[in-house]
């Protein structure tokens, strides 16, 4: 005891996990800092302080943020979706993060910098966090959040060809929601008294989900960026849809880069309704280009030349497609 | 000048968790001290707390704390508590059920909150010495905004989403007094129209027992003697916690929203002793003060005054000097004053003493009794003169003063008035 007093952790360092064999009086400290958190929880954090093992940290960051959740709201938690949001879906401020970190620390014996909490959105950006920092990995570029307006004004598809509503980016992945609202043209005609959203427009929400990844999330050369105009679909392998959606459903569309070499970027997609698979595509492929990254040209350039007939502004269709 | 009136009560006090029962208390003067359990070891000479009863707040961790299951308080306001902030929280629900108040009339430009506590010494300590021991990152974010003074109206007032006036007063024992007169004033310049006052302390080990190095507090071992203001064998105060707000508003709130208030608040007067950090003047000069500023503003002569609630704590210096200032100011008029001190009954609650004492002389103005001096014995020589009844009266007084007085020598009286 004051052997651990005399030579104190330095503050915001990470520290190699469980240094000392875990002693008895450890597993007693530990109890009392999980008491409330699931009996699960504490096991797993055992198992991770006995062994060092980081399949174990999962468990543990789920558990911890479980136990900070409001009772009513932990059932999202049950079925942990990587995708499931710390403020909007769990109600977790900035303090209860605190919270949730402070016993992370405590339970795995980890430092985390005040920065780098500041980027995790997600339940899924915790999970990868955590874990990097376990295995002394490089920490993840933060994940974006890109909400309709900043989507609208980087995508080379727009309205009423865009099927993206918010869309979250970071270096590993991307994730996306578009709702089935039925104000769709094609399914006027897709199917017959019958609205049913085509297969095919569903790849294609997917392929944008892509291409809004290969914009804002894809690593690039230095002082190069991926031009929108450069970016084509080529090929997809193993689609299969799995799930009727109709108006009114919530598309939660996902993608991840299985390989990129110029020109050509490969993801595997998949879209889910609630819990339900909905679409699942193997491979989706595209090419993209390279462009220079030019000084930001002058504010007149922005603005629009041609006066349309009917001045609308620019973002209405963007927001309209968001509150529909 | 809009006239300014009392609509709403609410207690958490060692003699009580609601109106009635404090009522019944002080009708019957029965007390509500104890042998406080975690005084009764050897190093600890004083015995006796005015003890809260229904609620357990022993636990550093708010999440363990329990508390009477008419109140539901979710974690997330929980976790910034202090025990206080949990007595307080109840009382205001209290307060504003009372004053039959919706929520959009709790938050608005128009209302605010002013309180007083002496924050939390127990929680302060607990979370300075995590500092030392787990180390600076690794203590509770909250912790600062649980323990530090403010910490009530902080809680309170992100609780209750209070957008008006806010602000906690710190002058020791006469702190929520000055609450309660500032609030008068914001209500009487149309800067508020309602105004919530709110004393809290947490009443326990470390809230308490710094003042026993000062020998300030009762060694008595029998809580039927422990607070005994004026008696000739006083030995100290008892100290307590809890919680009392009081809903103060300007006379078209009360007839727009058509309550019927407690009373009406006339005026109050603040003097300063200009004389020890923490001894009361010998001739109770600011005291005396206070109460000529409260009559003079409240255009009230000596003589109409019927009742006074004494700040007396049953301190040998302090009730001497308080009775002399009574003396002093009402001269004459002393014998038809009754004076009592109803810190025999609950203690002194400390931050809580003013508002606590003033809510109670507004339940007298409204059920028409004047508190009896409990455990009165001997009176002290020094305090001849006084008026002190030793039952409670049944007999409908108009006028009422309060006197608080802390450390420092800050006085504060105010004045009460039956409602119509």
């Amino acid at each position: 005891m004051s052997e651990a007093a005399a030579t104190p952790t330095p503050p915001n360092k990470p520290v190699a996990p469980a240094p000392k064999p875990f002693a008895p009086e450890d597993e007693v400290t530990l109890r009392e800092s999980l008491k409330r958190c699931s009996p699960s929880t504490f096991e797993a954090a055992i198992q991770f302080r006995k062994t060092a093992n980081p399949d174990h940290v999962p468990a543990v960051v789920i558990g911890v943020i479980e136990r900070f959740v409001e009772p009513d709201l932990r059932v999202k938690l049950k079925d942990a979706d990587d995708d499931l949001r710390l403020i909007e879906d769990l109600g977790i401020d900035s303090l209860t993060m605190m919270e949730i970190v402070i016993l992370v620390e405590d339970v795995l014996q980890m430092s985390i910098n005040n920065e780098e909490l500041r980027n995790l959105r997600t339940v899924g950006d915790v999970k990868t966090f955590i874990d990097c920092k376990v295995r002394g990995l490089p920490l993840p570029k933060p994940t974006k959040f890109l909400p309709i307006e900043h989507i609208g004004s980087v995508m080379p598809i727009q309205p009423p060809f865009l099927f993206l509503n918010e869309a979250s980016v970071s270096s590993t992945s991307a994730s996306g929601k578009y709702k089935i609202t039925g104000q769709e043209f094609f399914l006027q005609g897709h199917f017959k008294d019958n609205p049913v959203m085509p297969a095919s427009i569903m790849l294609e929400a997917l392929g944008q989900l892509a291409v809004l990844y290969l914009l804002e999330g894809a690593p690039t050369e230095p002082g190069k960026r991926v031009s929108p105009q450069t970016i084509f679909f080529t090929g997809c392998e193993g689609v299969r849809a799995h799930r009727l959606c109709k108006p009114g459903d919530l598309l939660s569309l996902s993608v991840k880069p299985k390989r990129m070499k110029m020109p050509l970027a490969t993801f595997e997609g998949a879209i889910r309704v609630g819990a339900d698979k909905a679409v699942i595509a193997e491979e989706i492929t595209l090419t993209f280009g390279f462009v220079d990254i030019v000084e930001a040209p002058a504010p007149v350039a922005a603005a629009p030349a041609p006066a349309a007939p009917e001045p609308a502004p620019a973002a209405a269709p963007l927001r309209a497609a968001v509150n529909a | 000048m809009p006239r300014v009136f009392i609509t709403g009560l609410g207690f958490v006090t060692s003699i009580g968790n609601d109106a009635a029962t404090v009522v019944d208390h002080l009708r019957s003067l029965r007390h509500g001290l104890e042998l406080y359990p975690p005084f009764q070891t050897p190093d600890i000479p004083c015995k006796v707390v005015g003890t809260i009863k229904g609620f357990t707040t022993d636990s550093t961790d708010p999440e363990d704390w329990t508390f009477p299951a008419a109140y539901s308080i979710k974690r997330e306001l929980l976790r910034s508590m202090a025990p206080n902030g949990l007595y307080a929280h109840c009382a205001l629900l209290q307060a504003v059920a009372d004053a039959r108040l919706t929520p959009p009339e709790i938050s608005n430009a128009d209302t605010g909150l002013y309180a007083a506590s002496g924050g939390s010494p127990y929680l302060t300590h607990y979370h300075h010495e995590r500092l030392q021991k787990v180390g600076v990152m690794r203590c509770s974010p909250l912790g600062i905004v649980a323990s530090i003074v403010g910490t009530l109206n902080f809680n309170l007032v992100a609780a209750f989403r209070i957008q008006g006036a806010s602000c906690g007063f710190s002058s020791a024992c006469a702190s929520s007094a000055h609450a309660l007169g500032f609030a008068f004033d914001d209500l009487v310049l149309g800067r508020q129209k309602r105004m919530f006052i709110v004393g809290a302390e947490d009443g326990n080990r470390d809230a308490i027992l710094p003042f026993a190095g000062m020998r300030t507090l009762s060694l008595q071992t029998d809580p039927a003697l422990a607070s005994r203001p004026f008696d000739k064998a006083r030995d100290g105060f008892v100290g307590t916690g809890g919680a009392t707000v009081m809903v103060l508003e300007t006379e078209d709130e009360v007839a727009r929203r058509g309550v019927t208030p407690y009373a009406e608040v006339l005026g109050w007067g603040q003097a300063s002793d200009g004389h020890n950090v923490a001894i009361s003047h010998p001739e109770g000069h600011g005291s005396a003060a206070a109460m000529r500023l409260a009559l003079k503003a409240s255009r009230v002569e000596p003589a109409e005054v019927e009742y006074v609630n004494a700040h007396a704590t049953s301190t040998l210096i302090g009730d001497v000097s308080e009775a002399r200032a009574l003396r002093a100011v009402f001269g004459p008029a002393l014998p038809q004053v009754a004076v009592s001190s109803t810190k025999a009954l609950t203690g002194h609650g400390l931050s809580l003493a003013g508002v606590m004492e003033s809510a109670f002389c507004a339940l007298a103005l409204r059920h028409g009794f004047v508190p009896g001096c409990a455990h009165l014995g001997t009176v002290d020589p020094e305090c001849a003169g006084l008026n002190l009844p030793r039952q409670t009266e049944a007999r409908a007084v108009r006028t009422v003063l309060k006197n608080s007085s802390g450390f420092g020598g800050a006085n504060v009286a105010v004045l009460f008035r039956r409602a119509a």
